[in-house]
C-alpha cells in the first residue's frame, strides 16, 4: 500500500498543554480520509503538522512519501490545502489572487488560472476584489487556490464551510471527481458529518489531540447501534408485553420504547403482532440507524440527541 | 533566479492595489510642503503676517532663509519623518501577511520562502527609495518656486547627497522591523519599537553614545557630526542581522495564522 500521508506518534505541546498526542494515521493513495472532531480537538493542528507550519514535539509526518521538516520543500510542489477559513489578498482580483498562486508554484500552466475559475464557478466574479465576495465565494477562492497547481494530495480543512447547499453538493462532486478520474488523495476535517458520510472512504475521530477510532465506511456500518422505537397509547403496559416475550425493553422520553434486540430489529413486525394481540397497538413503529453525528458524539462521550 | 522574479512581481501587484502606499506618498510630501512654508514665512514675516500665516507670538527657528537653510530643514524633517514612514512601509508589507490571515498561503508552497522574503525586503526598499526621491524632487521644485536665494550648483548637491546618504541609511535600519512584524504578527510590534528606537536614539545622542547606536547614526550624519568609519559598518551590521533573523524566525517559528 502506497501511503500519501503517514504520521507516527505525532505529537505537540503548547507547555502543560498537549494540543496533539501520539497521534499515528495512515492514509492511502487515492482515498478520501475526514478526519472528525469537536471544535479543539487537534484536526487543524494536526493539519498545520502534515504541512510543516509547526514543529511537532513528538513524533514524525511523512507526505509524499517525504519527512515534513523544517525547509524541506519537496511535498509541496504536489499539495495543495485549505487551512481554517480560506483568506485572500482583499486588494487584488479574484484572478490576481490565483496569478499569485500560481507564481508561488512555479511550473504551473498560466492557463491554469482560467481553467481553475471556471471548474470553481468564480467566472462572474473573476474580475472583482476578493474583499468584496461572499464567504461562500472566498471559499471557492481557497478551493481554487488549493487545487490551481493540480496536487496530488488536498489537506482540506472545512472545505464546506460557509457554501450554501447547492455549493456543498457541487464540491461533494468536484472531490468525488477529482480522486476517481485524477487519483487525487484527499485528507478532510468537517463538522458536517452527514457530509462526510457521503464522502469518505475512511475516517478518523480525534478527541482531546488522541485519535481514538479510525476506521472504514463499512466498519462504521457495523459499529453504528440500531434500534426499534415503538409508540402505544399504553407505554407502561406495552412494554410489560414485551419483556415477558423476552424483549429487552427501554423506557426512552416521552413513553417511547427503545428495543435492541437482534431479533425485534430484524423482525419488528413480530413486536407489532405481540402489542396488537394483547389489544395494545403502535400507533408508531421505527427502526433507526445512528447516523455519523449520534456515532460519533457517543464515542466522545456527549450524547446530543440519541435520545 | 525566476522564483525571486515571480515574488518580486506578487509583492509589486500587492503594493500597487493597496491604499497604504498612496498614503504614504502624500504623507511625505507634507514634509517638503512644511519646509518650504517655514522658509517661506522666515523670509518675508511681514507678508506672513498679512496673509495670516504668522501669529503675534511666532518664534521661528528655522536657520537661514536661503537655500543652505531650507535643504538642511527638509535634511532634519526626512531623516526623522522618513524613518517612521520606512517602518510603516516595512511593517505593512511584512505585517499584512498576518493581519490578512494571507501568510498560511506562503508557507507550504515550492517556492523558497528566501524569496519571498528577498521579494518583500527589495519592494520595501525601493517603496522607501520612490519616498526619498519624491520628497527630494518635490523639495528643490518648492525651493525654486518660493525664489530662495543661494541656488549653487555645490549647495543644491551638498543637500541632495545629504538626502539620498540619509535615506539610503535610513532604508537599511528599517530592514530589521520586517522581523518585529513577522514577530509580532501584525503592525502594533514595530511601530511601538520605532517609537521606542527614536527615544533611545535620542538619549544616545546625548550621553555621547550615538556612534554605537544605528539608529541614531543618520541623525549625527545629518547634522554634519563626524561620524565614525564603523558606524555605517554597524547600520549595515544591523540591516543584515534583520534580514537574517527574518528569515531564520519564517523557517523555524510555528505559525499558528
Amino acid at each position: 500500500m502506497n501511503w500519501i500521508i503517514e504520521t507516527e506518534n505525532l505529537g505537540k505541546r503548547y507547555g502543560k498543554v498537549r494540543a496533539v498526542e501520539n497521534l499515528s494515521l495512515r492514509v492511502a493513495e487515492g482515498e478520501i480520509y475526514a478526519f472528525l472532531g469537536l471544535n479543539g480537538a487537534g484536526k487543524t493542528t494536526t493539519i498545520r503538522m502534515l504541512l510543516g507550519m509547526i514543529k511537532p514535539t513528538s513524533g514524525s509526518a511523512t507526505v509524499l512519501n517525504t519527512r515534513v521538516q523544517p525547509g524541506n520543500r519537496e511535498p509541496w510542489a504536489q499539495v495543495g490545502y485549505l487551512v481554517e477559513t480560506p483568506h485572500a489578498y482583499p486588494e487584488l482580483t479574484v484572478r490576481e489572487n490565483l496569478e499569485v498562486a500560481r507564481r508561488l508554484h512555479p511550473n504551473t500552466d498560466k492557463k491554469a488560472v482560467n481553467e481553475t475559475i471556471e471548474r470553481l464557478g468564480l467566472t462572474a466574479y473573476a474580475e472583482r476584489i476578493s474583499g468584496t465576495l461572499s464567504l461562500g465565494n472566498v471559499q471557492r477562492l481557497g478551493l481554487a487556490k488549493a487545487l490551481l497547481h493540480k496536487p496530488k494530495l488536498l489537506l482540506l480543512d472545512e472545505p464546506a464551510n460557509g457554501l450554501d447547499p447547492a455549493g456543498i453538493v457541487e464540491i461533494r462532486e468536484l472531490l468525488r471527481q477529482l480522486t476517481r478520474e485524477e487519483g487525487v488523495t484527499v485528507f478532510m476535517s468537517s463538522h458536517i458529518l452527514a457530509e462526510v458520510a457521503r464522502l469518505a472512504k475512511r475516517i478518523g475521530i480525534i478527541h482531546e489531540g488522541r485519535l481514538i477510532q479510525e476506521m472504514d465506511m463499512e466498519e462504521l456500518e457495523r459499529n453504528r447501534i440500531s434500534r426499534l422505537l415503538v409508540r402505544t397509547r399504553e407505554a407502561k403496559s406495552a412494554a410489560a408485553t414485551l419483556a415477558a416475550s423476552g424483549y429487552l425493553v427501554e423506557m426512552g422520553k416521552d413513553n417511547e420504547l427503545e428495543l435492541k434486540d437482534p431479533a425485534a430489529l430484524e423482525q419488528p413486525e413480530e413486536v407489532a403482532t405481540l402489542l396488537v394481540e394483547a389489544k395494545n397497538p403502535p400507533t408508531q413503529l421505527l427502526v433507526e440507524q445512528e447516523d455519523l453525528e449520534q456515532y460519533f458524539l457517543r464515542l466522545v462521550g456527549m450524547n446530543g440527541d440519541s435520545k | 533566479m525566476n522564483a525571486l522574479a515571480d515574488m518580486i512581481w506578487c509583492e509589486l501587484r500587492k503594493v500597487l492595489r493597496a491604499r497604504v502606499p498612496l498614503f504614504t506618498f502624500l504623507g511625505f510630501l507634507v514634509m517638503p510642503l512644511i519646509g518650504a512654508l517655514l522658509i517661506f514665512i522666515f523670509k518675508d514675516p511681514e507678508l506672513a503676517r498679512k496673509l495670516g500665516l504668522l501669529g503675534a507670538k511666532a518664534n521661528l527657528v528655522v536657520g537661514s532663509a536661503d537655500w543652505p537653510g531650507y535643504l538642511t530643514l527638509m535634511v532634519e524633517f526626512t531623516s526623522l519623518g522618513g524613518f517612521f514612514f520606512f517602518c510603516l512601509a516595512i511593517s505593512w508589507t511584512f505585517g499584512r501577511e498576518f493581519a490578512d490571515s494571507t501568510v498560511k498561503d506562503l508557507l507550504a508552497v515550492p517556492v523558497p520562502r528566501s524569496s519571498i522574503l528577498l521579494a518583500k525586503f527589495i519592494i520595501s526598499a525601493l517603496w522607501c527609495a520612490a519616498l526619498i526621491l519624491e520628497t527630494t524632487a518635490v523639495g528643490l521644485l518648492l525651493g525654486a518656486v518660493i525664489r530662495l536665494p543661494g541656488a549653487t550648483a555645490a549647495v543644491l548637491l551638498h543637500g541632495t547627497k545629504l538626502l539620498l546618504v540619509a535615506g539610503t541609511m535610513s532604508i537599511l535600519l528599517v530592514l530589521p522591523f520586517g522581523f518585529f512584524a513577522s514577530l509580532g504578527r501584525g503592525y502594533l510590534l514595530p511601530v511601538g519599537i520605532a517609537v521606542l528606537t527614536a527615544i533611545l536614539g535620542n538619549l544616545a545622542v546625548t550621553l555621547g553614545w550615538g556612534d554605537y547606536f544605528p539608529w541614531a547614526v543618520p541623525g549625527l550624519y545629518v547634522q554634519g557630526a563626524a561620524v565614525a568609519p564603523f558606524s555605517y559598518g554597524l547600520i549595515l551590521l544591523t540591516a543584515l542581522a534583520g534580514m537574517a533573523a527574518t528569515y531564520f524566525w519564517w523557517k523555524y517559528a510555528d505559525q499558528n495564522r
